[in-house]
């Protein structure tokens, strides 16, 4: 091939790309466009919830389409990403400790957001419970199970996962409840639960996957959520839903973040988009894709059925808030810093 | 001791001796390393894409998510093979043909998308074009969006690809040394035309082997890709970033056909070199004899 | 056509390092010249110099009254011959030796087939007719020797430049093609300057022979000048082991006769 040759087709080559590029942004180019970053296993829900809403949005605005982009990651993840200047009009994390990092970091949003909805800004709940394999060959029925020495622990890290956060907190709260239990006695517990962990996932879905695809592990701790969705995915007879005895309360927050929207001129619409969620279809789609919804009222029976019964600590009144438990056991030096060493 | 008695040519002869062993052992560890490794990894891939049928294969393709991924990853190579390839030219031809101050830094600083970890050169822009990075306060004032954006994943990307080029025509320009380029320029020939008739088609080969490795990492990186991203679908996702998605949706079949994609596009690019080498081979022989 | 250079007081340090320290020598119109020494006298770079290749610290190159240092590679003219022919591997002969001409600016750049009877012409002088698709790997040593001469005359250069032009090889060729290249400068009568470290292929070929050691010329003269008054202790010692009963049972003038007969 003579060089000129080669030239004319990188060039070609260039060009094709460059129009098939050209004819991909085009159709992106809606009416209104709002990115929502959210964590990980939310994606099937905001799925069905984001056409939901665009319906709805065109129904009450003389059909403005408005396409809602996604990205999911661990919840500390995508906090940071936004931190780093990912655009997002709203934010639909794990927990309510990203998204306070946000607002601190950033001014985007103030620091009293979750005032701003009901529910501290959590418009679903989930919890926390096991998945096992099927029939439960290690026996696994509460927290006390997961520190015996064969069993091996699937959960993803604390760090980058608000997730794994909300798994670390429950297992504290139970350790801390049994006879006994000071606080010298929950961090050995927590110590020896880590311990069984062979591989620390940067997000849940990565854990899910971990367990259920590559089937390292004899238990899942898992949003209830995530769990329900395992044995939709995988099939019931594959694995089987453990509840322990006591888990947390988690309220996975939301939040405009203001500047963003409003750079964007979205402020209207993502504010909407919001109060969507809490809206009886919100709440019904909710319910459907496992998230405990806050008003049952508009859900299906069936689906609230599916959600069981168990005593929930919560992160307010048991670790006084997100920004104190943040401290003492996620930050830099943090106990979980102490305690956790990674296996070999 | 009785090896000093026979210093030599015993030795020699049991050395000979295991040379059929050793020869068929080496054989054979490269064989069964290169299929486990290599060949049977990329049968699986092919085989779990196929595996609900060309009717489910050629579906993943409809999703306009994986069609946007496969643009982007396509619009990324388009533009940061070209960039890597004038800027692995002029840096190669400027190491190999002229001394200079610095050129040990600059040697350094091309391998150093080798030695740096992926994710780290995603980070590196992250810090610098972040909006917490140094650039970052500016970039916002003036609206100009890189991280989280296309332009973050081309520089992502160019990073990352960087030296292939570069790496591929230094030690040949180097072997060729410079007195071609002086007789060109003894006989009166521009810089230009210097380099365009003497220096180019005495690398064309080699430049463009490393544009085929180039475009081939362009179009598979992940790490740092994936930490530039930001991952909104449709938008800032490459081939190798839906896939990951896919497989995390427990969308398999669709993940393992968006990597056969990949993986096709990898083959490709081999099957392409080789006929190339195959055709050329004469003039290909030439070209590297002194 | 010939040109005389005129080399002044040349001074070259490469990193710190004297390779040239003040050489002067006058080369007159149509003269060929060896510039003989061991390696790392600085004959090379001396060469190289009055090229362009080398950028020399102090002193001056003169074509006739013209101070080279105002002019760029193209306007030197100068036909420079590669120790190691360095042929371009990916042309044919022809276009090897068309380049130059080919490397024109347009406005002065011959049509082609102007290109096509000149390379032709010159191919029949270098006597490679025939040879013209080949590439420089499918051709011998002395013949891409002849390649490179022909690629340097295509340029009608001022002065003719050739750096250890048998260096690489064997020696056989190398008498063959020394007789050869004496032919051809009493028939084109370039200004010459060729560097060797081979006694016997200086004495055989120079009009006249500047001996180099250390970056200075130890003596310009004649082969029989040399031979009869070296000038200095290691010019004594250098040419100690020219072949002297051969050069005294043919001089080389008488030689040359012959040579010049056999031609026509």
């Amino acid at each position: 091939m003579t060089l000129s040759l080669l030239r004319r087709h990188l060039l070609s080559a260039a060009a094709a790309a460059a129009f098939i590029a050209g004819a991909g942004i085009a159709p992106a180019l809606a009416d209104k466009t709002l990115l929502n970053v959210s964590y990980d296993p939310t994606r099937e829900f905001y799925k069905e919830f984001n056409s939901a809403f665009a319906a709805d949005w065109a129904g009450k605005h003389n059909g403005e389409v408005v396409t809602v982009n996604q990205s999911h990651g661990g919840s500390g993840k995508q906090a940071r990403a936004v931190v780093d200047g990912l655009d997002a009009d709203v934010v639909t994390l794990a927990l309510a400790g990203d998204i306070d990092q946000i607002a601190k970091a950033t001014k985007k949003l103030p620091e009293d957001w979750a005032k701003r909805l009901p529910h501290n800004s959590a418009p679903y709940t989930s919890t926390i419970v096991f998945i096992v394999r099927k029939g439960n060959p290690k026996g696994i029925k509460d927290w006390g199970d997961l520190v015996k020495d064969d069993v091996q622990v699937i959960t993803p890290n604390p760090k980058t996962s608000g997730g794994a956060r909300w798994n670390y907190l429950a297992a504290w709260a139970y350790a801390a409840k049994q006879p006994g239990g000071d606080e010298d006695k929950t961090r050995e517990f927590i110590a020896d639960l880590y311990r069984n962990v062979p591989v620390l996932d940067t997000g849940a879905r990565g854990s899910t996957t971990t367990f259920a695809q590559r089937e390292v592990g004899d238990v899942l701790i898992s949003w209830e959520n995530e769990a329900f969705l395992v044995q939709q995915e995988f099939g019931s007879d594959k694995f089987d839903i453990v509840v322990p005895s006591l888990s947390i309360l988690a309220e996975p927050p939301v939040a405009v973040v203001d500047a963003n929207a409003k750079a964007k001129g979205n402020e209207e619409v993502a504010k909407a988009y919001l109060d969507f969620l809490y809206s009886p279809a919100g709440q019904r789609l909710a319910a459907k894709h496992f998230f405990r919804p806050t008003d049952p009222s508009a859900a299906d029976p069936a689906d609230l059925a599916r959600f069981p019964k168990l005593e929930l600590v919560s992160i307010d009144k048991d670790f006084g808030g997100w920004a104190a438990a943040q401290k003492k056991h996620f930050a830099d030096g943090g106990i979980f810093d102490q305690i956790y060493k990674p296996t070999n | 001791m009785s090896e000093a008695a026979y210093p030599v040519r015993p030795q020699r002869r049991s050395e000979i001796g295991e040379g059929g062993i050793i020869q068929w052992l080496l054989v054979t560890v490269a064989v069964v390393f290169l299929t486990s490794v290599l060949l049977l990894p990329l049968a699986v891939v092919f085989g779990e894409g196929l595996r609900k049928g060309w009717e489910t294969f050629f579906a993943a393709f409809t999703e306009p998510d994986t069609l946007a991924a496969v643009r982007l990853t396509l619009l990324v190579a388009a533009i940061a093979v070209p960039f890597n390839i004038v800027f692995g030219l002029a840096a190669s031809w400027a190491i190999s043909k002229f001394e200079f101050v610095g050129k040990n830094l600059l040697l350094t600083l091309i391998d150093l998308p080798f030695s740096v970890s992926p994710v780290i050169s995603g980070l590196v822009f992250v810090l610098l074009f972040g909006a917490q990075g140094w650039l970052g306060p500016w970039l916002e004032a003036h609206d100009l969006k890189i991280i989280f954006a296309v332009p973050g994943i081309v520089l992502a990307t160019v990073f990352v690809t960087f030296p292939f080029v570069a790496r591929e025509l230094i030690p040949l320009m180097q072997a060729q040394g410079t007195s071609e380029e002086e007789a060109a320029l003894t006989l009166g020939a521009s810089g230009w035309h210097t380099f365009r008739h003497v220096t180019l088609p005495n690398v064309k080969w080699a430049l463009l082997y490393g544009v085929l490795l180039c475009n081939a990492r362009a179009m598979g990186e992940f790490g740092a890709v994936s930490v530039v991203s930001g991952h909104i679908r449709g938008l800032t996702n490459t081939m190798p970033l839906q896939i990951e998605i896919l497989y995390n949706e427990y969308n398999f079949t669709a993940a393992f056909a968006v990597a056969t994609l990949l993986a096709a596009l990898a083959l490709l690019t081999l099957v392409l070199k080789s006929l190339l080498e195959w055709r050329f081979a004469g003039e290909l022989a030439a070209t590297k004899r002194h | 056509m010939s040109v005389s250079v005129s080399i002044r007081n040349i001074v070259k340090e490469f990193q710190r390092f004297p390779a040239l320290s003040g050489v002067s020598l006058e080369v007159k119109p149509g003269e060929l010249v060896a510039l003989l020494g061991p390696s790392g006298s600085g004959k090379t770079t001396l060469l190289r110099t009055v090229a362009g290749l080398e950028f020399q610290d102090e002193g001056e190159v003169f074509f006739d009254n013209i101070n080279a240092d105002g002019l760029s590679l193209r306007e030197r003219r100068i036909g420079f011959v590669f120790q190691h022919y360095a042929l371009f591997r990916h042309m044919t002969v022809f276009d090897n030796i068309a380049f130059g001409l080919r490397a024109r600016p347009r406005a002065t750049r011959p049509g082609a087939d102007d290109i096509r009877s000149h390379v032709y012409d010159l191919l029949s002088l270098v006597q490679l007719m025939g040879l013209e698709k080949r590439y420089p790997a499918q051709l011998s040593g002395g013949q891409r020797q002849r390649v490179a001469l022909a690629r340097a005359l295509a340029i009608e250069p001022r002065v003719l430049l050739l750096d250890e032009p048998f260096g690489a090889l064997d020696a056989k060729v190398r008498k063959d093609l020394r007789k050869w290249l004496r032919q051809l400068h009493d028939k084109t009568r370039h200004t010459t300057l060729f560097v060797t470290h081979d006694q016997d292929e200086a004495f055989e070929l120079a009009d006249r022979i500047a001996i180099l050691n250390n970056g200075v010329i130890e003596q310009v003269g004649t082969p029989a000048e040399i031979l009869s008054r070296p000038g200095t202790d290691f010019v004594a010692d250098f040419v100690a082991d020219v072949g002297l009963s051969t050069l005294k049972a043919t001089p080389l003038t008488w030689q040359r006769d012959v040579k010049l007969k056999a031609a026509q």
